[in-house]
């Protein structure tokens, strides 16, 4: 196999004056081309993740504390800033969680686009707007001409996203982080924008990170799937050993919450239990307290155990039949 | 936007009306007689009642009141009761001077303030920040005639750099006048700085949070592009409107330090004339107050819409 385009190795984020990590030691690798979907609970970490490779932490007060992120081979997190900059909205490229406000109000929406291109094309400006002009033809914006000279104001939630993943792709990024870029969106909408997503990452073979909580976008979208639980990655692998296999009892829990298809309006067997406040998370594994397999081995913390080819998974009593047999034996 | 500022100019009608009411009857109701100032020493009943008729001091009130408000539409505000001279003539001499003063003060106020309140958002939390805090505190806390005084000591009298007193006018002698008018624009103008800042920093910090700026950051863009593009241009909404209305304040609330540095402007002839009981001047002065106050809310909100481009369009 190729060279991955990003190999991420214990990567951590932490609140400065805590010593609980919000993101704790996630790795993964990502190859050219590849879309790897993050999935998890709010709040367990998935955003900061993808903050935390563009180098876009709130910080202070947050801080990444351990780990690297070799993009193209250059470690993401040790990076002086300019050349961060210089990567930033060229090589990779961000869309955010919340369309509504991530436009600058103030500034035309062709103007935004245009400065990326000329950011990293040192093109000229009439060049750099005949680029943005393409791109918001390109992202299925109606009368492109005219919405040049719009401001986001003008737009609905659904063509602010679409501007913006026109600003994401319009340097052709190697690697696109999209952060629940349609989460924010109604359901009609946000088929579109992940149809359009799919096709323009076809054409361009750029690599995708594509953070959800909705399965159905994982099912769609996925070659390699995370779960996150809690800032840990408790499960990895190919979409079909997460969704045939699932191994680790929090996916499966979440694998059981997904209604099937003609099933919407049931309502969804969630996992009982909430995700424990970072501030008081119990030592060894995270999920334990809501875990219906935990035992006193799971006080301490789950190494990743390969359990097949790509497929990982951090918890003690994998795999669970054997451990159910034991029980029934016992 | 044209239209914008018609209709605020009919809206603002009969604010001024009532400003002009009001100006008019309070006036009327502090004690003292402006005919006994008028007359001096000479007490005599027939030179009184004389001078009574003369300003027709004698018309019931609501009488003086439209004969008054009638000349000033034509652009006669009377003459001042002491000099004879027309209030319109002494208005126009006058506020010259002061708009020059509030101009610099306020070029000072801005080019100190807005810089100050961006860095030290920009660097919140450190010891800029504090430090700049603690300039622009001192800056507000510091009474200006205090300051004033201070500076002349300093500046004119131990290093004889600018002149502590003497107005020219900028039309005889721009660069003279600009010196003699320094010291007390500065005066003036540190302590709107202070204020200026505030508000910037405030308005920078809310800004710097918000997601538009972090999506600035993933284009790549510099430090200095982000802030002083992307930030700078929303933090300044609200910031120019605290500037007009600076403005404003600044051409009314001159006063004292123009009596520190004698310079005859609108804060001379407000002085003078209230020790006077010199009524028509005090209208006048206080009438072209509230209508340079109006004026400059019309134009801040104008200013609001034309950077703030979800105002423009409705
Ligand atoms: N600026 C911040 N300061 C302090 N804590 C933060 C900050 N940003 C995020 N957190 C905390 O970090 C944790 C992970 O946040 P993150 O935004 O990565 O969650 P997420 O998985 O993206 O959730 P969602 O699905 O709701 O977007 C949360 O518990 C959140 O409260
Ligand atoms: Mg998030």
């Amino acid at each position: 196999m190729s060279a991955p385009l990003l190999d991420v190795k214990g990567l951590s984020v932490r609140i400065a004056g805590t010593s609980r990590d919000l993101v704790a030691d996630v790795s993964f690798t990502l190859h050219p081309g590849e879309t790897l979907c993050v999935v998890g609970e709010s709040g367990c970490g998935k955003s900061l993740t993808a903050l935390s490779l563009m180098g876009l932490l709130a910080s202070p007060p947050l801080s990444v504390t351990g780990g690297e992120a070799l993009f193209d081979g250059r470690d993401l997190l040790q990076m002086p800033l300019d050349q961060l900059q210089a990567l930033r909205g060229d090589r990779m490229a961000m869309i955010f969680q919340e369309p509504m406000t991530s436009l600058n109000p103030a500034l035309r929406v062709g103007d935004q686009i245009a400065e990326s291109v000329q950011r990293h094309q040192g093109v000229s400006a009439k060049a750099a707007r005949a680029r943005a002009l393409e791109m918001l033809r390109r992202v299925g914006i109606p009368a492109p001409e005219s919405r040049l000279d719009a401001y986001p104001h003008n737009l609905s939630g659904g063509m602010r996203q679409r501007v913006m993943i026109a600003m994401a792709l319009a340097n052709d990024p190697a690697l696109l982080l999209a952060d629940e870029p349609t989460t924010a969106l109604d359901v009609t909408i946000q088929a579109q924008i992940l149809a359009l997503m799919r096709d323009l990452q076809a054409q361009s073979g750029s690599a995708m990170i594509l953070i959800t909580h909705d399965l159905g976008v994982v099912a769609e979208m996925a070659d390699k799937v995370a779960v996150m639980y809690a800032g840990r990655i408790v499960e990895f692998g190919t979409v079909a050993q997460i969704f045939e296999d699932p191994q680790h009892p929090y996916t499966i829990g979440l694998m059981s919450s997904m209604p099937t298809l003609g099933q919407r309006v049931a309502r969804l067997v969630t996992i009982p239990g909430v995700v424990p406040q970072a501030s008081q998370m119990p030592p060894g594994c995270r999920f334990a307290s809501r875990c219906p397999f935990a035992n006193a081995s799971c006080a301490k913390t789950p190494d990743m155990t390969e359990v097949a080819t790509g497929h990982r998974v951090a918890c003690w009593q994998v795999p669970l039949e054997a451990g159910i047999d034991q029980r029934v034996s016992a | 936007m044209l239209s914008f500022i018609g209709r605020r100019l009919l809206v603002a009608i009969p604010t001024i009306v009532l400003i002009s009411v009001l100006v008019f009857f309070l006036q009327k109701l502090l004690p003292g007689d402006p005919v006994l100032a008028l007359a001096g020493e000479d007490r005599n009943p027939e030179i009184l009642e004389f001078l009574r008729e003369k300003y027709r001091l004698n018309d019931p009130l609501y009488v003086q009141y439209f004969n008054w408000i009638g000349n000033a539409l034509t652009g006669d505000l009377g003459v001042s009761l002491r000099t004879q001279q027309p209030v319109l003539t002494l208005l126009a001499e006058k506020l010259p001077v002061t708009f020059q003063l509030a101009i610099m003060a306020l070029v000072i106020a801005v080019v100190i303030g807005v810089p100050a309140g961006i860095i030290s958002a920009y660097h919140k939390g450190t010891w800029i920040d504090w430090l700049a805090n603690v300039v622009a505190l001192s800056g507000l806390s510091v009474p200006n005639f205090w300051l004033g005084i201070m500076m002349i000591l300093l500046v004119s009298v131990k290093l004889g750099w600018l002149p502590a007193s003497g107005y020219q006018p900028f039309t005889d002698d721009p660069l003279q006048s600009i010196r003699t008018m320094l010291m007390p624009a500065f005066v003036l103008g540190t302590g709107l700085a202070a204020t200026l800042m505030r508000h910037t920093r405030s308005a920078m910090l809310g800004v710097l949070q918000s997601d538009y700026v972090r999506t600035a950051r993933a284009k790549g863009l510099s430090e200095k592009r982000v802030v002083m593009k992307h930030a700078l241009r929303n933090a300044l909404v609200p910031v120019v409107t605290v500037i007009t209305l600076l403005f404003g304040e600044l051409l009314a609330g001159a006063v004292l330090t123009e009596q520190i540095f004698t310079i005859p402007g609108f804060g001379k002839l407000v002085v003078d004339a209230v020790f006077n009981r010199d009524y028509a001047v005090v209208q006048g002065i206080v009438l072209c107050t509230a209508i340079a106050f109006v004026l400059m809310n019309i134009l801040s909100d104008a200013l609001y819409r034309v950077l703030n481009p979800r105002m423009s369009d409705q």
